[in-house]
């Protein structure tokens, strides 16, 4: 047959990987050469290529860095478990559909959808002493007539007012976004499954702990570690609300050694040696929760 | 054990769709009740009704007497196999069986004991280990029976448990399920659109249409005598033949004329059928009471259209105007495509059904 | 005891309006910033200085002229105070239109101001009242005047979208065909490359960067910029263009070939169509992801910035004037947003279906 002929340009069980294959080449070119570049030089004295372990020395001398560290610690686990576990009560509320539920699940969306400086432009436009906050707490009647209430805080403001302030942002920017992903994994799992556990004797909160949660674990796990990850990377809302070097965070301190003080000596060094440090964090981070919560056992059993 | 009583039992969705209209049923105690009907005949949602699934909107549920139509799920006493089996993925075999019992409270070695026996009662003793990901189907479908086996409860419900598994196995497994019920004695409502199924398994069978009950009565009943035109296309396959008659009253006799031939009643059949004054009628005879017989006695002689062999008989079908009629014959002698065929009724099995109505007339008190 | 049937009835009553009452509070949220960063890209600078702002723009300002001591006397009525406030007393036409101008968002010529000052003139001191309309968009326009590269930025922002777009739409969308069509060796592990190449901070990636793009000549080009968005966006195509084809049974590609089209002749005629609401809604959250991202582009550019970094830069800069920054937040935000309401039934999906 003419067809036959035509067709077998190449041979079809080659063909998967022809067509996979520029994603990895890709992958290879702008991922992973330039990880293995920035390992490569974090090593090596900026100025005479040496090897040397004097960016990372530079780096745990920095007076900023436990304070970064610390920060970016504090905010990712208090706000990791706050936005999930308010996620979770919230999408367990609502996850049946609802008059309006569509146009509602688009809402939520919108601070996920929008870009990181259009969420800073609302929040810094809001949180200073003029800004809309203040006016409509006013208008509200809650504040009185003139009053101000300091939310971004003044140079003697206790750290923890500012810490808390940025957890509670992100969980306006995220809590949504982790929402329609545990709602889309409820709605996905089979009806029939969790309406047995009802008709053989269980309660809500017994089938919720025994059959909903356990069901909805890789959903789960795919939601708290695609937040983590992005959780440890904070830093363009705290610079945008309070600048830099006030409240210090780890990947702050990449962009300010990179961008604000790149005429300093020792401003290479530190960028890559930030940089190495807090890819090392971000890996190590996502690959202890995903060991801890089981999703490597979870891959083997199936 | 339980009888089931469903009152003016009602279920609207929305303000217009009725999937479920007022209607009335008592489960006997440790009857096998089958709830046949095509698909949206309301007869799931019935079975989710008394599984406290679905909000009952108008209506009353009893169980042996008890007013359950608000009590929620777990407190109605009754187990249910789903269509889709419906077993917790991640729990073994065992944990599936013994969860149940674990939310009764249960002593411990009562449960083990159970599963043990359940499990012999099913057949699946060896893969209580298992993961529900590691079986097939029908293995998937045991397991899910003996989970609503071991619960002891006073109602089984199954909503088509065995449509998802080929052919082989489905029947095979209505007769196991028989075995079971045999075995438990509990009252089961089972829910299908297999009518072959209904038949095969079935104490009683509710025919349902749009929401309402067309007819209830054992498998001979609804087959042999279907209370309309409905249940009688509906049961049985081929299905019943229809024929459009002009009623012709000489005298005390009875004549029934059709474009084709002209069947003059039996006195006894005349008699049923006296009180009834229309003039149009319609002649319901399933295929097995088509005969085929010698020109000399024919009623009429058609050509035969299409002729499909069974093995253990054959079936032949042949045109009256518009109309497909089909005949289930003995596979001998055999009868070709374009033989001209002479066919008659087995008078005394033919039944009349009124075309206003669609309802059955003429049967005896 | 209470009747079942009414407690029953009861129960769900009060679910219902928790749950409802859940819905509403979450909404206003969610809403009010986005409410409020809206009116205030509406405001003119001299309401935008108000305290407190008011709740709703306006779109007509309502004036009042008379004899000043030195000139003219200009008052605009004042929504907090209920009262016509005195602004500018002045008698340059000039210095009057230049002030309507920024503060009042108002475009009017010199003699459009002349004539009202000539009114005041032959009513003998009188007051005169009148109302001018203000285009609704005048922050928007006013921003990208003022802004040092507003405009350029948007375009090359815009080209590193389109970009980003082909470059994972053609790389992602093959492997995701593959991914639908056929099981090969390492299926698996690919398709975990869209965690683990998230486990590698885009900061860390941009960092080495700078030199390797420096290397090839697109440091500071948009070409740059698009090749380093594309590593994030491309695994997440493959996701969503796998999933869009296996929505698409193979037999229709078989019929094509039994009817004699070539396997690529099938993909072109048959599956590209169908796939193409999916593809396009593909193409949206590329755009999103390169329209959105903000680090990368501060590290990577340097005199060819972003328009993320253009309001970046004016954000953290900005003192006052939060209605011109509200409105280039606003022109940020909404076209994200608007791709964001075209893809939201994917985006649903997808997230159903992507587990770890």
């Amino acid at each position: 047959m003419m067809g036959t002929k035509r067709a077998r340009w190449f041979s079809p069980t080659l063909t998967p990987y022809l067509l996979v294959l520029p994603v990895l080449l890709y992958y290879a070119a702008f991922w992973l050469q330039p990880v293995v570049t920035v390992v490569i030089q974090s090593f090596r004295d900026p100025v005479t290529g040496a090897f040397t372990l004097n960016n990372f020395a530079l780096v745990l001398q920095d007076k900023d860095f436990w304070p970064a560290f610390w920060n970016t610690f504090i905010i990712v686990s208090i706000s990791v478990a706050l936005e999930f576990v308010v996620a979770l009560a919230l999408s367990l509320l609502i996850y049946r559909r609802f008059w309006g539920s569509g146009i509602f699940f688009f809402l939520m969306l919108i601070p996920m959808a929008l870009p990181p400086v259009a969420t800073g432009a609302i929040w810094k436009t809001g949180l200073t002493a003029h800004g809309w906050l203040n006016s409509l707490l006013i208008h509200l009647g809650v504040l009185a007539e003139g009053k101000k209430i300091y939310w971004l805080g003044t140079p003697r403001t206790p750290k923890w007012q500012l810490l808390t302030l940025i957890i509670l942002v992100d969980a306006w920017t995220v809590i949504p976004s982790v929402m329609v992903i545990l709602v889309a994994g409820l709605q996905n799992l089979p009806r029939e499954v969790i309406e047995a556990g009802y008709v053989f004797g269980g309660t809500y909160w017994r089938v919720l702990r025994d059959i909903i949660l356990p069901m909805l674990r890789p959903t789960i796990q795919t939601a708290v570690v695609l937040r983590l990850i992005s959780a440890i990377q904070i830093w363009l809302i705290i610079v945008l609300l309070f600048g830099f070097s006030r409240v210090p965070v780890l990947v702050e301190r990449i962009v300010y050694y990179h961008e604000e003080v790149r005429g300093l000596d020792i401003a290479p060094a530190m960028t890559t040696g930030y940089t190495v440090i807090v890819a090392f964090i971000v890996s190590a981070a996502a690959l202890l929760y995903l060991y801890l919560s089981g999703a490597f056992e979870g891959e083997k059993a199936s | 054990m339980a009888e089931v009583q469903l009152i003016n039992l009602t279920k609207r969705f929305g303000r217009r769709v009725l999937a479920v209209d007022h209607i009335h049923l008592t489960v006997k105690d440790r009857e096998f009740l089958v709830l046949l009907g095509p698909s949206g005949c309301g007869k799931t949602t019935t079975l989710r009704m008394i599984a406290g699934l679905e909000e009952v909107s108008e209506g009353t549920i009893l169980i042996d007497g008890e007013d359950v139509t608000y009590l929620p799920p777990r407190a109605r006493n009754v187990s249910m196999v789903f269509q889709n089996y419906a077993v917790w993925p991640h729990m073994t075999v065992y944990e599936n069986i013994a969860y149940p019992l674990r939310l009764k409270k249960v002593p411990r070695d009562e449960i083990d004991r159970r599963v043990k026996e359940v499990a012999e009662l099913t057949k699946i003793a060896e893969l209580l280990d298992r993961y529900p990901s590691q079986l097939s189907g029908g293995q998937q479908q045991r397991v899910a029976l003996a989970r609503a086996i071991a619960v002891k409860p006073k109602v089984f419900l199954m909503d088509e448990p065995l449509s998802n598994l080929d052919a082989k196995l489905r029947v095979h497994m209505r007769t196991e399920l028989k075995a079971i019920h045999h075995q438990t004695q509990a009252t089961t409502i089972f829910v299908t659109h297999d009518q072959s199924e209904a038949m095969s398994m079935a104490d009683r069978i509710v025919v349902m249409r749009e929401g309402r009950i067309e007819q209830v009565g054992t498998p001979e009943e609804v087959y042999e005598k279907s209370a309309n035109m409905f249940v009688a296309s509906f049961i049985g396959l081929p299905p019943t033949n229809f024929f459009y008659t002009e009623v012709r009253r000489e005298n005390d006799a009875l004549k029934l004329v059709h474009p084709y031939f002209t069947l003059t009643l039996s006195p006894e059949q005349a008699a049923r059928l006296k009180d009834y004054t229309k003039s149009r009628l319609v002649l319901g005879v399933r295929p097995e009471n088509l005969l085929l017989t010698t020109e000399d006695q024919a009623l009429f002689s058609v050509e035969a259209m299409v002729v499909e062999p069974q093995g253990s008989h054959q079936i032949i079908a042949f045109q009256m105007d518009d109309q497909i009629v089909k005949i289930v014959a003995p596979a001998y002698p055999k009868v070709w495509p374009g033989e001209r065929i002479h066919v008659t009724f087995r008078p005394e099995r033919i039944r009349f059904f009124d075309p206003e109505t669609q309802q059955a007339v003429g049967d005896e008190a | 005891m209470m009747d079942p049937k009414i407690q029953y009835r009861l129960r769900k009553a009060a679910r219902q309006m928790l749950l409802y009452l859940v819905v509403l509070t979450i909404t206003l949220v969610i809403m009010t910033p986005v409410y409020f960063i809206t009116v205030l890209s509406f405001l003119t600078t001299r309401e935008a200085y108000e305290y407190p702002l008011p709740l709703y723009p306006t779109f007509t300002i309502r004036m009042k002229m008379e004899r000043g001591k030195r000139g003219y006397l200009l008052s605009v009525w004042d929504r907090n105070e209920q009262a016509y406030v005195s602004v500018l007393d002045t008698d340059d036409a000039d210095k009057m239109r230049v002030y309507m101008e920024t503060y009042l968002g108002l475009k009017p010529s010199n003699e459009q101001v002349t004539e009202v000052m000539q009114k005041v003139d032959a009513t003998g001191g009188q007051p005169v009242y009148f109302a001018w309309r203000r285009h609704i968009l005048s922050n928007y326009a006013t921003f990208f005047r003022v802004t040092r590269d507003a405009v350029p930025a948007l375009i090359r922002s815009l080209q590193i979208a389109a970009l980003t777009i082909a470059i994972s739409l053609s790389i992602g969308g093959a492997a995701g065909y593959a991914f639908a069509r056929y099981r090969f060796y390492g299926k698996n592990a690919l398709k975990f490359s869209v965690l683990f190449v998230r486990m590698f901070p885009g900061v860390a990636i941009a960092i080495p960067m700078v030199i390797i793009l420096a290397r090839i000549g697109l440091y500071d080009r948009p070409a740059g910029l698009s090749l380093l968005y594309s590593v994030g966006v491309i695994g997440m195509t493959v996701w969503i263009t796998a999933s869009i084809f296996m929505a698409i049974p193979v037999s229709l590609e078989e019929a094509a070939m039994v009817f004699g089209a070539t396997r690529l002749q099938a993909f072109l005629r048959i599956t590209l169509p169908l796939a193409f609401p999916g593809l396009a809604a593909a193409a949206m959250y590329a755009f999103i992801g390169a329209w959105n991202e903000t680090v990368a582009a501060i590290i990577l550019t340097e005199f060819n910035p972003t328009f993320s970094v253009v309001v970046y830069q004016t954000l953290l800069g900005a003192t006052g004037q939060v209605n011109l920054t509200a409105a280039g937040g606003m022109a940020m935000a909404l076209p994200a947003v608007v791709f964001t309401f075209f893809i939201r039934r994917y985006i649903h999906q997808m997230w159903g279906g992507v587990t770890v």
